[in-house]
């Protein structure tokens, strides 16, 4: 699937116009990320109505990559400071407004991450197809350190999806700050991006927690999704919506 | 107490003392007193002695525990205020946490000793939060680490949210004798709803179905419960005398504690402090007199049995103790079916200590029927 160019469904630095401020205060606590439970959203006053579209993002990578940490970092999370093997799995909840380009329209994404520690996909077999199951995206993570782990993309992305999954696929490259011990060029990503077809991210190095670094990503994920989902919609007949206590975007389209 | 700067544990295979991992201190031994540590174990088991424990006049301790015949794990610590029983009860909880994350066939049968050193990489983060513990001010007032008795808050109206309790786990199908998957769902911060079971169903569908079906009508619910389980574990209708800086309660049947901390201000002890102090005034009764709790297993002979001559020279089982210290006075009662440890201010009457014990456990008892 193509991927859709920043900014055109969702306005861009959304985050940055003082008329998302309501709504981003409500993903803070404190002045830093709220962490959220599973039984808790965001809850905007009645004339600020934002429903909430869900998506489960599956992170893939080699052991060691900093997945983890990603999902730590998008989820505004305390970030490990030392590495350790993800005993299992573990998901966690992102939420994100944006704002639609052409309704103005507003929404609180609600990203499930799904991150397993590659021990635990070798020992479990059901491990894997339950990270997968009902995924609608997968985030392929390389560290910028390690030329293995971008080596081995292409292969991964072929060995754990099909091209016919209805999926959203972009590629996060970890520790962009390490950038003295690189082994990642430039000219490798953008051969990379060129050949594939894929977006690549780039994140590491901010650890105060802003939305600066994770912005760009959430609203890739946000605006690819999105398009997915109206893309299906435009080629096969409508669902019924289902009353389950959250809107899904076929309706809204 | 900062553990995890004083007490380093190692883990080798028992039959050919080859290191699977080390974790804790931050300067590593060097490998020679690792084989030393081993060596000695060894010439012990081949002279039909075991050797359990060692302690240096400083204080600190060697502490070496054999696994099902098969992995040997060994704590080191420096530190004079870590004390026997509690390595020990480290050694046991991180066992236990191996057991929990790989599987006791696994751990008992190691057949590949490169695989296992890998796959136990899956438990650091574990073993490093129990190294780690009594160092994050969220640890506190948590004694299950060292009593191996579940930690317990006692509400006011416990009926709907162990009926909702019930019911997810049946939704997730839980049984314990297929625990293949233990589910951990974290439903507001603070509160963590755990399910062991099968394959089915998946964590998908428990999480994005049963959750939100089961625990929602209770968010409001639980958050009180969060706030009331600050205060103390107890319930509101307990009321502690003004001059109990601290108790541990044990339900000696069930394995179930709860702990409280009095909340009017005692300004020249801290809370901190004051759970330090009932963790070693605890470690100070169970140690010396109240040994039963400590019944010597087929694997370990405790350590007290060999060398305490004192309670081992009466027939009888103490059922009361008492310590006065520069800091607080501490006072302990065993009954067949519970143990009360008790902390309290200096201004306490050293000869009323008993019947303020006595009273504080029939009350508690009584109010709650714990």
């Amino acid at each position: 699937m193509a991927w859709v160019a920043a900014g055109s469904v969702m306005v861009s630095d959304w985050h940055r116009s003082p008329e998302s401020r309501e709504y981003f205060s409500k993903i803070l606590h404190k002045k830093k990320r709220r962490k959220f439970g599973l039984l808790e959203a965001p809850v905007m006053p009645p004339h600020l109505k934002a429903d909430i579209v869900r998506y489960k993002v599956f992170l893939s990578g080699k052991s060691g990559v900093g997945k983890t940490t990603l999902a730590a970092r998008l989820a505004g999370l305390d970030m490990p400071n030392i590495h350790y093997e993800t005993t299992g799995m573990e998901t966690c909840a992102v939420f994100w407004p944006v704002k639609l380009r052409e309704s103005g329209r507003i929404l609180f994404f609600h990203f499930h991450l799904w991150d397993c520690g590659e021990n635990a996909t070798r020992r479990f077999d059901h491990m894997l197809p339950s990270c997968k199951e009902h995924a609608d995206a997968i985030l392929f993570l390389f560290s910028f350190t390690d030329r293995g782990s971008f080596e081995d993309l292409s292969s991964q992305m072929s060995r754990i999806t099909e091209p016919s999954d209805r999926l959203v696929r972009l590629v996060v490259g970890t520790k962009f700050d390490l950038f003295m011990h690189t082994d990642v060029t430039e000219r490798d990503i953008t051969r990379f991006q060129e050949v594939l077809g894929v977006p690549v991210f780039r994140v590491g190095g901010d650890v105060s927690g802003g939305f600066g670094e994770i912005a760009p990503l959430l609203n890739a994920l946000a605006e690819n999704l999105w398009h997915q989902d109206c893309m299906h919609t435009s080629t096969s007949v409508p669902t019924v919506p289902s009353n389950s206590g959250h809107i899904g975007p076929e309706i809204i389209v | 107490m900062l553990q995890s700067q004083s007490v380093q544990l190692l883990c080798l295979t028992a039959s050919s003392g080859v290191p699977l991992f080390s974790r804790g201190s931050t300067k590593q031994l060097p490998f020679s007193i690792i084989g030393s540590l081993n060596g000695v174990h060894m010439f012990g088991t081949g002279h039909d002695a075991a050797l359990s424990c060692c302690e240096t006049e400083q204080g600190g301790h060697v502490l070496w525990r054999v696994f099902h015949d098969s992995l040997m794990l060994i704590g080191v610590s420096s530190n004079a205020n870590v004390s026997e029983l509690h390595l020990r009860r480290l050694l046991e909880n991180v066992w236990n946490c191996m057991v929990l994350v790989l599987g006791l066939d696994e751990l008992a049968n190691a057949r590949n000793v490169e695989r296992l050193k890998r796959e136990l990489r899956s438990c650091y983060g574990l073993i490093d939060m129990l190294l780690e513990r009594g160092v994050d001010d969220r640890d506190q007032g948590l004694m299950g680490d060292l009593t191996h008795c579940a930690d317990c808050i006692l509400l006011p109206q416990p009926d709907l949210i162990q009926d909702t309790l019930e019911s997810f786990t049946r939704a997730a199908e839980s049984s314990p004798n297929v625990a293949l998957r233990l589910l951990c769902f974290q439903l507001l911060p603070g509160v963590i709803a755990c399910v062991l079971c099968g394959p089915r169903p998946s964590l998908y569908q428990v999480e994005n179905e049963q959750v939100c079906r089961f625990w929602s009508p209770l968010a409001e619910n639980l958050r009180s419960c969060l706030d009331h389980a600050e205060r103390s574990s107890l319930s509101p209708s307990v009321s502690l005398r003004r001059d109990v800086l601290a108790l541990l309660l044990i339900n000696r049947e069930s394995r179930r504690s709860v702990t409280s901390l009095s909340t009017k201000a005692t300004p020249h002890l801290s809370p901190a402090r004051r759970w330090e102090l009932l963790r070693l005034f605890y470690t100070f009764a169970v140690t010396r007199y109240f040994t039963s709790e400590e019944s010597p297993s087929s694997e370990c002979p405790t350590a007290e049995l060999l060398h305490e001559e004192f309670s081992s020279g009466f027939t009888h089982l103490p059922v009361h103790c008492y310590l006065v210290t520069d800091e607080c006075k501490c006072y302990a009662v065993q009954t067949p079916q519970h143990q009360l440890f008790l902390l309290t201010d200096l201004s306490v009457p050293t000869f009323t200590l008993r019947s303020v014990a006595t009273h504080t456990l029939d009350a508690v008892t009584t109010a709650t029927g714990f």
